[in-house]
């Protein structure tokens, strides 16, 4: 028997309240090492480059007190979608030069590049669910659009409405447990009418037709909880320009020394994943 | 010169054929304390919307201390001067630091952060959340969250304050600490107009409005309101009371007053206190082959995750079949969780829950069957209405049942019918486009479909008007008189009494069980904190003022 109860996987928007080092430090400083974190990520450093990035990750959670086994219970959703990729990935290997061949199987061989690249798929996308994972767990969805604002504050002078771009982003992540919540309801409503939402066999069309039961009502829920929202806030008169800010945030001590430890370790895991991780072929 | 004037006001939802509001005029002036009532559907919330510019009539005008509300330069001054304070606690929560949020209206005003400081400070004295002002909103009670709404609008220095069915998802002590607050800001100044179904909250304002089909149907001050509603739904119980003593009905008299008034003219009450006399009847306890029941059951959401949270312990209890069953307390008390316990939609983390003798934690028990042997209403299950019309919304459940042809055709027809929407005038009606009532009512059909052996309904009244509640209720009652079991929940301790059974839950625990005579006579206890029936009330005043 299963629990119809969808937060459990669900850590993006679960903010964590603590009193850890790591919750302090200003919204801004936590956006800088989300960046900075991509940055290598995506710079292709390769296994040992990303493992030493996870182990940074799993660091870093432990010293803000969130268990970093929690945020790995959020790749679960995403494996068999990463498992049909790891699927494609071994049956359309191309050969590379470089690239050793293990097995062969009649006219399929299995290269040493396409296991690579699969561990590097799932690696990339452990570390970024996990680095995503704890910057919502340490940062509230208000820190989060305040960094945002912060950190693209130097653009405003261009015209880019900072403002404006971190309410949306502030709004699109309260939107989360709300969809979930919503989204239980329905599965709870029409389960308990007897729906059933495993279980429809592989036809495509047929499947998607035995969950309109929850589409359409989500839909029309959440575009109904907006429109709640977006009143509430009108009435309160919002019009986007014109506003002040009452939160302000003060740097934490060494805050400055920690920004340049973030950009000192960046560096030397590129440096580290290029010397010792095998690239990517 | 009045406040807020509504001339000649006509306004039409889009899409929707007929008017919300139909050529309304109006006068509210500066200080007054005024209830608006309604069917659902009949403008209220449109004039509240039209009156802040969140919604432009069709036709006519509304003015705000003389400026035009359809002019956009206007909202930002009507919008200041005219707060508003939503149904749904939650959903008008803008921040997640509850500081914060009262910060956001003074925010978009462009006030000076010294400036707003000072505002949010005295918003949350008034309202009495100064201690909260670091949470997050969402670890509030109900009652705090909707009294941070308050907060939010008062930040912004109002002459009125509209209240949009403000706590009609209120259990009963948040419920009054913002009607409190209704009536303080109004004694300091504060214009109140507050939007309501319920008839004993109406009463408290000095006003009242009645709309019927966009139109005003009545206005005039709380006594004459009374007669004109002459016992009518939503009567007020205080009110029924004093009739049935052969008394005029007060507005806003309490239990106390009227058990004075009736000890002084000497009208004994004879039948009221006899119906509430403390016989236990029989069965209690342990039924042998109860329809529902819980054994030891708890429950914890995202139990083994950092945000555990407990929702039940150790709740214990067995209803008889062919019975009738509320499940009251407080919001967060652990009323859905007992009620989703029951239809297995979750599973317990501890003990058992049995439903006609069946486990469904058991291995091999079909789930699917079992869940649609008693299924559950959600709360507005209005919201998970799919079909585009009504009728094949009600066939969603006896198709999974494998019915179709004319036994499908013949279950839904009855299902229909029993709600009071005839099948032949509403199975090619768009569900969309039915009204909250019929919306409601459909939703409940699309279970009672099923043809279930028991049915388990999560607030079923919530936010219905009362002639919408009292057809849920008299529903309620027809399918167990029938041999249904049913079991509800509710936040009308009115509407508790009309069970055989009331369950009371406290913070996850069952504190009380039994048949509401005893629960609500002898053995009932202030601390339970969920308020007792009028009548209850008013048969304890009386004792006590024959006991003197």
């Amino acid at each position: 028997m299963k629990d119809l109860e969808f937060f459990r996987n669900v850590s993006v928007g679960q903010y964590l309240e603590s009193d850890s080092p790591v919750h302090h430090l200003t919204p801004a400083t936590k956006f800088f090492a989300i960046t900075m974190f991509f940055f290598a990520l995506f710079a292709n450093t390769g296994v040992a480059g990303t493992l030493l990035l996870g182990l940074l990750v799993a660091l870093a959670a432990l010293a803000a007190r969130v268990n970093p086994l929690s945020l790995l219970r959020s790749v679960i959703p995403a494996l068999p979608f990463l498992g049909f990729i790891a699927l494609l990935t071994l049956v359309f290997q191309q050969a590379k030069e470089e690239s050793s061949v293990l097995v062969t199987l009649g006219p399929w061989q299995l290269h040493s590049a396409a296991l690579l690249a699969i561990a590097l798929l799932f690696l990339r996308f452990t570390a970024v669910v996990m680095g995503i994972g704890l910057l919502t767990s340490v940062t509230s969805e208000r820190e989060i659009a305040h960094g945002v604002e912060d950190s693209l504050r130097p653009l405003g002078r261009l015209g880019f409405p900072a403002h404006e771009f971190a309410l949306i982003i502030a709004i699109a992540l309260r939107f989360v447990p709300i969809v979930a919540g919503e989204l239980e309801g329905i599965v709870r409503a029409q389960a308990s009418r007897g729906g059933d939402f495993g279980s429809s066999g592989i036809n495509p069309l047929r499947k998607a037709r035995a969950y309109l039961p929850l589409f359409v009502p989500l839909v029309i829920r959440t575009l109904e909880r907006a429109e709640i929202l977006i009143e509430a806030m009108e009435a309160r008169c919002w019009v986007g320009a014109g506003r002040t800010r009452y939160a302000t945030y003060k740097k934490a001590r060494g805050e400055d020394l920690i920004r340049a430890g973030i950009v000192l370790f960046t560096i030397a895991d590129m440096a580290f994943g290029l010397t010792f991780g095998r690239r990517l072929p | 010169m009045s406040l807020i004037e509504f001339r000649e006001l006509s306004f039409s939802w889009p899409g929707s054929g007929r008017p919300a509001v139909d050529s309304l005029s109006l006068d509210i002036g500066e200080g007054e304390y005024l209830a608006i009532v309604g069917p659902n559907g009949s403008g209220k919330s449109s004039i509240l919307r039209l009156m802040t510019g969140l919604r432009v009539p069709d036709s006519g005008s509304v003015r705000v201390a003389g400026l035009d509300a359809s002019n956009p330069d206007n909202w930002r001054n009507i919008r200041s001067s005219l707060a508003l304070v939503f149904q749904s606690p939650l959903d008008q929560v803008v921040s997640t630091v509850v500081e914060e949020d009262v910060a956001f209206g003074p925010e978009n005003l462009g006030l000076g952060r010294s400036e707003i400081g000072r505002r949010v400070d005295e918003a949350l004295e008034v309202v009495g959340l100064s201690e909260e002002r670091r949470s997050p909103p969402h670890f509030l009670s109900a009652g705090q969250q909707q009294r941070l709404a308050v907060a939010g609008a008062l930040a912004m220095r109002p002459r009125c304050i509209a209240f949009d069915e403000a706590t009609a998802m209120l259990d009963p002590p948040s419920r009054l600490s913002i009607l409190a607050l209704m009536d303080r800001l109004n004694a300091e100044g504060v214009t109140i107009i507050h939007v309501t179904h319920d008839m004993t909250e109406a009463v408290r304002a000095h006003r009242i409005i009645r709309l019927e089909s966009g139109k005003i149907a009545f206005d005039g001050g709380p006594g004459r309101f009374l007669e004109a509603l002459d016992g009518g739904p939503g009567f007020p119980p205080a009110a029924r009371g004093a009739r049935k003593a052969g008394l005029a009905p007060i507005p806003g008299e309490d239990s106390r007053g009227l058990a004075a008034r009736m000890v002084a003219a000497g009208s004994m009450p004879g039948a009221s206190m006899q119906a509430i006399s403390t016989s236990t009847p029989a069965g209690l306890g342990w039924s042998p082959d109860p329809a529902f029941a819980l054994e030891a059951a708890g429950y914890a959401y995202l139990s083994g995750t950092g945000m555990e949270r407990r929702a039940i312990s150790a709740v214990s209890y067995s209803q008889p079949r062919g019975s009738l069953l509320a499940i009251v307390g407080h919001t967060g008390s652990g009323k859905s969780t007992v009620l989703q316990l029951l239809n297995a939609l979750s599973r317990p983390s501890e003990g058992r829950v049995l439903g006609f003798g069946e486990d469904p934690a058991a291995p091999g028990t079909d789930l699917r069957r079992f869940r649609m042997r008693a299924p559950l209403a959600i709360q507005r299950p209005e919201s998970a209405l799919f079909e585009q019309y009504a009728g094949d919304d009600v066939a969603f459940g006896p198709r999974n049942q494998g019915l179709s042809g004319e036994a499908l055709v013949a279950r839904v027809r009855s299902a229909m019918e029993r709600v009071g929407l005839s099948f032949d005038d509403f199975r090619d009606r768009r569900s969309r486009a039915l009204s909250g009532g019929e919306r409601r009512r459909l939703a409940l059909a699309g279970v009672l479909a099923l043809a279930p052996e028991g049915l388990l309904l999560d607030e079923p009244t919530q936010a219905l008007d009362p002639e919408g509640r009292e057809l849920v209720l008299k529903l309620l009652l027809e399918l167990v008189e029938a041999g249904s079991t049913l079991a509800f929940s509710t936040h009308s301790m009115e509407e508790a009494a009309l069970a055989d059974l009331v369950a009371i839950l406290r913070k996850g625990e069952l504190v009380a069980f039994g048949p509401p005579d005893e629960l609500f006579g002898n053995s009932y206890q202030a601390e339970w904190g969920v308020g007792r029936p009028f009548a209850f009330e008013l048969a304890s005043e009386l004792a006590k003022l024959e006991a003197s």
